[in-house]
């Protein structure tokens, strides 16, 4: 099986919010609610500012925090290794939100947990997330780590690519490259 | 100088997370209470000589009105799910790393055992009050098991007082929750409020006054593993270290956990200023009944314990879900 993970090149996104929108009208995600964010992180004095474009998503995480919180297996890893949520065995007790350190879950106006999915179904066909397909700046890279020869594997080792949060010990499965902006995660 | 500026922020974790709210709260000090009043009249009924062993429970009110606290508890955590339609799902498997899978489980356990002593230790006189033939047998076949039963509920009590503060830490994302001395914080202030709702119910002095001594050594040990916890946190790495800041803060945000910590440090001693003097006026001894006074004071202190161990909890939970891993 892949190993999926996505690369974001910070230096490349020009912010337009695509993928923000891509994603909710992909998942169908109600109105108010984001399985993706951007962060515009500006650091420094003026003159001297230095500005960031993040992109935010579930890292679907080896060491999950969110499948361990879960009461009923309704977070779960996937065959694929990515982590998925049975909506149908969720029952909103929250616990997986707390648990992550990320802030990537949020509670549907059903009740239930939800999150990005690395659109699960798509990969099925495929194809990429939807947020990668449509990103303009090719910002978001997608693809198997296991694969010596994908564009992720070669990217994460020519730019010593940087997960957020490192010493929360979850071994996020997305990276981010941005060679000028050290200490942004 | 940092500025963030988000696209695409759900309410419920930007600008804090907002997760669990008032209705955790009330669970987690039902759940405590029950815990303590359990493990309390468990001490109070095997104080007793082993023989003879029928009808000699001393604490009979206690296990049901524990009871009746822990069902009315659970219903606030199932009125805080998403989806409880769902919650049989609970139920077809067990996740041991989850803390939720082991509430799931472990408060029906504790209610089984909790029914069990009630039946056990109700008296003679007042069996008929079970209605049910099949019952007034059970409790008849129980009554001699009220010592093993007792140790049990003891045990269970232990567990749910420890599981209400274990839920709490076990969240690695969350800087004040994530210490294991939270989980021995709550069991102590369960202890304590177990303690004095029994102090609160007794009806014979001798229990009032024995729960008023206990309640003095578990108010102590609160005020130390409180100090303890804030001072472990201090002591820690950033995350840590900034999770505590709501409580010495006087911005309006963050003013309510200064407020909450002061009332805290108010109310326990306070209440212990008061159990010392219960103490004093009857250091040569307890001697037939006590005055409308006396209980009127016992009972104050019972309540400021109580209303500590409340406000120990809310604040708690709410101040957790400010506080993050992240700065952000």
């Amino acid at each position: 099986m892949p190993r999926y993970v996505m690369v974001i090149d910070v230096e490349r996104c020009i912010g337009c919010m695509a993928c923000v929108i891509a994603c909710k009208k992909e998942n169908g995600v109600a109105d108010g609610y984001f399985r993706t964010r951007v962060v515009e992180e500006v650091r420094g004095e003026f003159p001297y500012l230095r500005m960031e474009q993040r992109s935010e998503l579930c890292n679907h995480c080896e060491i999950a925090p969110c499948i361990d919180a879960c009461p009923t297996r309704a977070s779960h890893r996937a065959k694929d290794g990515t982590v998925q949520i049975e909506k149908k065995k969720c029952i909103g007790c929250k616990a997986c939100i707390l648990a992550c350190p990320y802030d990537a879950r949020y509670s549907t106006p059903e009740g239930v947990a939800d999150k990005c999915s690395f659109c699960e179904h798509r990969l099925k066909e495929g194809k990429s997330p939807a947020c990668v397909e449509t990103c303009l700046g090719h910002s978001r890279i997608f693809g198997d780590l296991d694969d010596p020869n994908s564009e992720v594997s070669q990217l994460i080792k020519k730019y010593d690519a940087s997960v957020r949060l490192e010493f929360a010990g979850t071994r996020p499965r997305v990276f981010y490259i941005n060679k000028k902006f050290a200490g942004g995660l | 100088m940092i500025e963030l500026s988000i696209t695409g922020t759900n309410a419920i974790t930007f600008p804090h997370l907002e997760v669990w709210d008032w209705r955790i709260v009330i669970y987690l000090f039902l759940g405590g209470l029950s815990a303590g009043m359990l493990v309390m009249c468990s001490i109070a009924n095997l104080r007793i000589p082993k023989q003879p062993v029928e009808e000699l429970a001393q604490c009979v009110r206690a296990p049901f009105i524990a009871f009746i606290i822990l069902s009315v508890g659970a219903q606030f955590i199932i009125l805080d799910l998403g989806a409880p339609f769902n919650l049989y799902w609970g139920y077809l498997t067990f996740q041991p790393l989850s803390l939720m899978s082991w509430g799931t489980w472990g408060v029906p356990a504790v209610l089984f055992a909790n029914a069990l002593y009630i039946l056990a230790v109700i008296p003679n006189e007042q069996r008929h009050r079970l209605r049910f033939p099949f019952l007034i047998k059970i409790s008849e076949k129980l009554v001699p098991k009220m010592r093993p039963i007792a140790k049990l509920n003891f045990a269970m009590g232990i567990f749910l007082g420890i599981y209400t503060g274990v839920l709490l830490s076990s969240f690695a994302a969350i800087p004040l929750w994530n210490n294991a001395t939270l989980s021995i914080l709550f069991l102590v202030s369960a202890l304590s409020s177990g303690a004095a709702m029994i102090v609160i119910i007794a009806k014979k002095a001798e229990i009032k006054f024995l729960f008023t001594k206990i309640d003095i050594w578990l108010i102590v040990a609160e005020l130390v593993v409180i100090a303890l916890f804030f001072y472990g946190l201090y002591t820690s790495t950033a995350p840590y270290k900034r999770a505590i800041e709501p409580f010495f803060s006087l911005t309006s945000e963050h003013f309510i956990f200064t407020i909450a910590l002061i009332s805290i440090f108010l109310l326990l001693p306070l209440a212990l200023r008061i159990k010392l003097g219960e103490l004093k006026e009857f250091e040569d001894g307890f001697h037939g009944e006590f005055t409308r006074a006396q209980i009127f004071r016992m009972n104050f202190a019972a309540i400021l314990v109580l209303t500590g161990t409340l406000i120990l909890r809310a604040a708690i939970v709410y101040a957790g879900q400010l506080t993050k891993l992240s700065f952000y």
